[in-house]
This record gives C-alpha cells, structure tokens and sequence, in this order.
C-alpha cells in the first residue's frame, strides 16, 4: 500500500462512522415521523389528512438537495445557529419522514377492514385500534419497502458533503484537496474507488434483503 | 425575526432564474432521453439472455444503483482528469444523469418486457418473425407500455437530480439560486420560487406522461 493511504483510509473510517451516525439519526427520526403521519394519512376525515398530504407532497416532491440548503440557509436567517451536520440531519429528516409515511400508508390500507371493523367492535378507539391492531399487522409490509429505503437513505448522506457537513464523501474531499497541494498528485481514482466500494457494500446487501423479503411476501 | 419577505426581489432575479432553468431543462431531457435509450438496451441483453452483455449489463445495473450518484459525478469530474479524460461540468452533468438514470430505467425495462405473456412471442414465431424482429415488432412495443409508469417515476427523479450539479457549480436552476442567497442572503424568496419551479415541472410531467401512458394503452386495458 502507497505511503498516502494510510492517513487517507483512517480519515475515511472516520467519515464512514458519520455516515453511518447520520444514517441512523435520520431513519430514526422518519421512523418515527412517518408512523406517526402515515396512519395519519388512511384516517376519514380530509381535514386531517391535508395538512399531512401537503407536507408529504412537498418533502417527497423538492430534490433533497433544495430540502438541505434551505435548512442549511433558512435557519441562520431565523436566528437559529446549526451546524452543517445538523442541518443535514434535520434536512434528510424532512425528506425520509415524508417517504416513510407514505410507505407506511401504503401498509396501513393493505390491512383488512375486517380489522378496523373489529377492533371497533370490542370499543377501541381510533389511537387503541392503530397501535395495537392495525401498525403490528402491517410491521410485515413495510420492512422490505423500508430496508430498501434505507439504502436509498445512505446514500442521499452523502449530499451532505455539498453543504459541507463532514461524512464519508467529505472527508475522500479534503483527502484529494490535502494531497493535491501537499504532493502534487491526487490519487482521486483510488480515493473516490474505495469510496464507491465501501457505498456499494453497504448498499447492495441491503438491496438484496429487501429484494428477498418481498419475494417472499409475494410467494 | 427581523426577516422581511421581499416579492420584488423574485422579479428583479427572474430573469437569472430563467437562465438556470433553461440548463436544468437541457440536461434533464438529455439525461432522460439518453437513459431511457441505454436503459432499453441494457434491458434488451438481459431479456434475450445475450452471452455477455447479460451479465455486463446486471454489474452495470448494481454498480450504479447502489452507489450515490453524488459520487459518481465527483469521480467523472475528479477523478477522470487524473487519466487525462478532462469533462466540462456541462458535459459531466448530461452523462452522469445518463449513466445514473440508464441503470434505474434498465430495471424498469426489463420487468416490463419479461411480464409480455410467452403467448406472444410464440405467436410471433408461428408467423415466422425471427428473434430479432420478435423482439422489436412485439416484446417491446408490450413491454415498454408495461414499464411506462416506473419510466416516467424515473424520468421525473433525473429532473430532480440535475440539482446535484450544484456539486460543480454547473450553472442550472439550483445552483443560481444558491449563488444568489449566498450573495444576497434573500433565502425564502428564492427558495420558494425553485421549489415552486421544480414541483411544478414535476407534477406538469406525470400528468403529461400520465397522458401519453393512458393515449397508448393497449386495448386490454384502455
């Protein structure tokens, strides 16, 4: 192995920690969101679903790169100071939520209304009916959309390197930009290949689970 | 709060915008017409179990959907020079939306033209077309009909995506308007007028392909 890499590898494993930290964060909070708003969105009433259809339509519809700047820019405008990892948090956050409540809707309305009908009939409310019925029921349905969303997800953190937060594409960034002017030669061929490699190993194994967990819930 | 929304300042940047705008929508239909071509093509190796070109076309498809696309336009801008391939911006952010694109649309491609029912194809032999004339008077005429709606899902992805040129300052309509809040701090306009820009080309293309789909929808299921 070249004099350069090793520096550049530990710089990378460092970036890959952050990845994975903003990943996490962020599937997190979706999850969480987008439970919360899918099941919002299969209730009756419209008055309740608008407000989360426009939020959904808005996050799902704008790039993710827009969603990332406006954070990045439009909270300082407001007063309120937030890092660039942050803001990359906050602005991936707003983007999985809504593709996360829409996968959940999705699982929602492919339950049964046999089971509405009878969590109904034993005198649960609508909240009772939701969390002890409907969302364990359809747990099955949206792990292999989500899986597959999350290798989606992993991927859209390395927008925040655009905004100068510092994860895995960010740190083979200031890689190439340290050993081009301390050296002369950049190496961003092997740099930006190994960056490659460790994206598709941990993306292509998660494309392959979701792949099988939907055959099998077709089969 | 002391920020004071300002519509005139939208006016005076319009025509700025409207620069931007124009590249977005050159690459975004190069990068749509070009990925659709190279999608059907990959697709085409692997539907007709072609030696090779099979199995170079399934790395292909895995190689590019599962690494950012981000990374990708970093390594044809960055990385290309280093071998002496030196690519404009412009040319960086066609090909990359091609590349990107023509993975993702393959996979539609070819779900599609495996769902033509056997039935046809092996009418088309009985009425003597061999395997090539099969294949183009009556696997992907069905087979892209088929696929239409996961095209068109991904055509409207490309068009977002054009924003990820901002990564080199390719001048379309997410980098000006980035550059213009950099310089004038004016985040709320601007910000609402691209993504009143983009969700609306956005929605103007599914209803426009929602058409075309419907306008060439087969007798079964018009």
């Amino acid at each position: 192995m070249p004099d350069w890499a090793g520096p550049v590898l530990a710089y990378a494993a460092e970036g890959l920690g952050r990845t994975a930290l903003l990943s996490a964060i962020s599937i997190a909070a979706s999850i969480v969101a987008g439970i919360v708003l899918g099941s919002l969105l299969t209730v009756p009433v419209g008055i309740v679903r608008l407000p989360v259809r426009a939020y959904v339509e808005v996050w799902r519809g704008l790039p993710i790169i827009i969603t990332l700047f406006f954070v990045f820019f439009a909270l300082p405008a407001m007063n309120i100071r937030l890092s660039a990892f942050a803001a990359a948090c906050l602005g991936l956050s707003l983007w999985a939520s809504a593709n996360v409540a829409e996968i959940v809707r999705g699982a929602v309305q492919s339950i049964h209304t046999g089971q509405f009908q009878a969590a109904r009939a034993l005198g649960f409310n609508w909240l009772q009916t939701m969390a002890y019925v409907v969302l364990p029921q359809s747990v099955r349905r949206m792990l292999p959309p989500l899986v597959s969303f999350l290798a989606n997800l992993i991927q859209c953190t390395s927008l925040a390197a655009i905004i100068g937060g510092f994860e895995l594409l960010q740190s083979a960034r200031r890689s190439i930009e340290r050993l081009t002017v301390e050296t002369g030669s950049s190496e961003a061929i092997p740099i930006l290949a190994a960056v490659m490699l460790m994206y598709f190993l941990l993306c292509f194994p998660l494309a392959q689970v979701a792949r099988r967990m939907e055959a099998s819930l077709a089969g | 709060m002391s920020y004071q929304f300002q519509p005139g300042f939208i006016l005076e940047k319009l025509p700025e915008l409207a620069a931007g705008l124009e590249l977005t929508l050159l690459v975004s239909t190069i990068g749509m017409a070009g990925s659709v071509v190279l999608g059907l093509l990959i697709a085409a190796g692997s539907s007709e179990r072609l030696p090779v070109l099979d199995g170079l076309g399934r790395g292909y498809v895995e190689v590019f959907r599962n690494t950012p696309l981000l990374v990708q336009i970093f390594f044809l801008y960055f990385a290309l020079p280093e071998v002496g391939i030196k690519l404009q911006a412009f040319t960086v952010a066609w090909l990359a939306l091609v590349l990107w694109g023509a993975a993702y649309q393959a996979e539609n491609f070819r779900a599609g033209l495996e769902a033509v029912s056997r039935g046809y194809r092996e009418a088309a032999r009985a009425l003597g077309f061999g395997r090539p004339l099969t294949f183009a008077q009556v696997v992907v005429p069905i087979g892209f009909r088929t696929a239409l709606p996961s095209v068109t899902n991904v055509c409207i992805s490309i068009l977002k995506n054009s924003s990820y040129m901002v990564a080199i300052s390719f001048a379309e309509l997410t980098d000006t308007a980035v550059d213009i809040v950099s310089l004038t701090f004016r985040v709320f306009e601007m910000f609402l007028v691209i993504g009143i820009i983009y969700l609306g080309i956005a929605w103007l293309m599914g209803c426009g392909l929602g058409a075309v789909e419907s306008r060439l929808a087969l007798g079964e299921a018009r």
